[in-house]
């Protein structure tokens, strides 16, 4: 059975599995995955490699047939666009004519000004007489996001979509995704945690094929991380580690920077009467100490872990 | 832009048309003049050997032609179809057209007529230059018997491309494709050696262009013409069907 959190707004939902199975030649890649998308929702699926993301994907849009189970969507195929990981094309078409042809591949009728605007709302407006054999791998994220969006999906569903991409090229794929929430539900498959938590309000944790967790990214976030608080101290901090891993309240230390703490704690009450004493004890040279946010990481870590 | 806008421009921004059409018209102009002058050119190399052929016919001219175009040429027609009917690789670009295209023969339709055509006006383009060259060098040819051949050899390479598409359903890059389509191509015409079968075989036709010139009746190309059009159909049948159910 998967704990299944209740779906943002509690929306109707426009994809749901229910105990969809894959095996590879006696390899389990997915087991008994319930996945429901709530229409309109930007949903994460998160998950180390090989935890069977871009199968589930794949078996999503058609491209591989289930083992088990059934998948029903409440979308006509033409309406779901797929955007790998790495999207290729014919190189020796230019931008323009690739988004051109996915505009025809769904049905849609030719509209210079709907593939003129698509490339500019994705920035390719200056490159897109050029062959895409010579893009940048950002560029052909970015054409590849282009190649969808032109074809008006109600799903559109992107496979580690920033994976490979630079800081700058992240930040772009990622606005994008953030511009289309709200009209066109988004299927966003990603092992980078920090982007998943940044643009999607539902997510589904998948760990060896089996979906650990589902649900909206604020009810995860609040209900299944420990307790933390971050201690910004003056070096040299050994012997208040290893002070505050002593403490009973203290579940785990971890140390993101020379001069930074993250301490998890067992107890949030135990840990504001103790924290301040056991850190003075210390000899600790204190700068500054605040409740730790939350983040998906820490969260993924300890469902996953 | 469509998928059949897509073909034609794969033809010519890879140039494939260039190689379809060189390789057929260069063996179009020189089968006639090999043949008109294979006994100097022997001479040349014999020594003292005195080297004494039949005089040529302009049917020789067109042997000349196809014995070359249909073997060499040939190879370039299945290089060329593999490349365009290899759409599951790589794998990604297959995602692009598999997962907005319900019906995989919309994608394959496209892709084997416009290779079938491409081949075909190849074809075409290296039998008039070889008949052109055999009228000045050997002399005339019958109009009719041309025609006819021209269209039941056009029929042979329509097949030789649904092979090449039922190839790419059993895998996936054309280095495979090719050689698999060639063999199958190869071993058909050895079936021949089963005696209830030598007349029907699909690769009569490749002689029927000489025979008809010769005097062969018509008549007699009627059954293979007919297992041809029939193999074609089922071959493209099965790649379809094949291919619709192929995972990526």
């Amino acid at each position: 059975m998967t704990p299944t959190a209740p779906a943002a707004g509690d929306a109707p939902s426009l994809v749901t599995t229910r105990g969809l199975g894959k095996v590879y030649d006696g390899v389990v890649a997915l087991a008994d995955v319930d996945l429901v998308v709530p229409r309109g929702s930007v949903y994460g699926v998160v998950g180390p490699n090989g935890a069977g993301k871009t199968t589930l994907l794949s078996i999503l849009v058609g491209l591989r047939q289930p083992t088990s189970g059934t998948v029903t969507l409440a979308v006509e195929r033409e309406r779901i666009a797929l955007v790998p990981d790495t999207p290729s094309f014919e190189p020796w078409l230019t931008a323009r004519e690739v988004v051109a042809l996915a505009r025809s591949l769904v049905g849609l009728a030719p509209s210079a000004e709907a593939v003129e605007s698509t490339l500019r709302r994705t920035g390719l407006a200056d490159a897109a007489d050029r062959a895409n054999g010579g893009f940048s791998r950002g560029m052909l994220q970015r054409l590849g996001l282009a190649a969808a969006m032109v074809g008006e999906p109600t799903l559109l569903v992107l496979d580690e979509p920033a994976a490979a991409l630079d800081p700058a090229g992240r930040r772009d794929v990622l606005d994008l995704v953030s511009d289309l929430s709200g009209g066109t539900t988004v299927l966003f498959s990603s092992h980078i945690l920090a982007d998943v938590q940044q643009v999607c309000d539902t997510i589904g944790i998948l760990r060896g094929g089996r979906l650990q967790f589902q649900g909206p990214t604020r009810d995860l976030l609040a209900g299944k991380a420990a307790p933390a608080f971050t201690v910004r101290l003056r070096p040299p901090v050994d012997g208040v580690v290893e002070a505050l891993e002593a403490a009973p309240w203290v579940h785990l230390v971890e140390r993101p920077g020379l001069d930074r703490l993250r301490v998890t704690v067992t107890s949030t009450d135990a840990a504001e009467r103790e924290l301040v004493r056991t850190l003075a004890d210390a000899g600790a040279r204190v700068v500054g100490i605040a409740p730790a946010e939350v983040d998906l990481e820490h969260v993924f870590l300890e469902l996953t872990g | 832009m469509n998928l059949w806008r897509l073909e034609w421009l794969r033809l010519v921004r890879t140039r494939s048309w260039i190689a379809l059409a060189a390789v057929f018209l260069f063996f179009g102009l020189l089968g006639p003049i090999t043949a008109r002058y294979m006994e100097q050119i022997l001479q040349r190399f014999a020594g003292d050997v005195i080297v004494t052929l039949p005089p040529p016919t302009p049917a020789t001219g067109l042997e000349q032609y196809l014995g070359n175009v249909l073997q060499i040429g040939l190879l370039v027609v299945l290089a060329v179809a593999a490349g365009a009917l290899a759409f599951d690789q790589p794998i990604e670009r297959a995602a692009f057209y598999r997962s907005r295209v319900g019906r995989v023969w919309t994608l394959l339709a496209p892709r084997y007529v416009v290779a079938t055509l491409a081949t075909v006006a190849a074809f075409v383009l290296g039998t008039l230059g070889a008949w052109y060259e055999t009228v000045v060098l050997l002399g005339d040819l019958p109009v009719g018997a041309m025609l006819l051949g021209m269209l039941l050899t056009s029929l042979y390479l329509a097949f030789a491309v649904a092979v090449t598409t039922a190839a790419s359903s059993f895998a996936r890059a054309p280095l495979v494709i090719v050689p698999v389509a060639a063999g199958v191509l190869i071993v058909v015409p050895l079936l021949g050696l089963l005696g209830a079968l030598r007349d029907w075989l699909p690769s009569n036709l490749l002689g029927s262009l000489v025979g008809l010139v010769v005097g062969v009746p018509p008549v007699e190309y009627l059954r293979p013409a007919l297992v041809t059009l029939a193999a074609t159909a089922v071959l493209l049948w099965l790649a379809a069907a094949r291919l619709q159910r192929r995972e990526l």
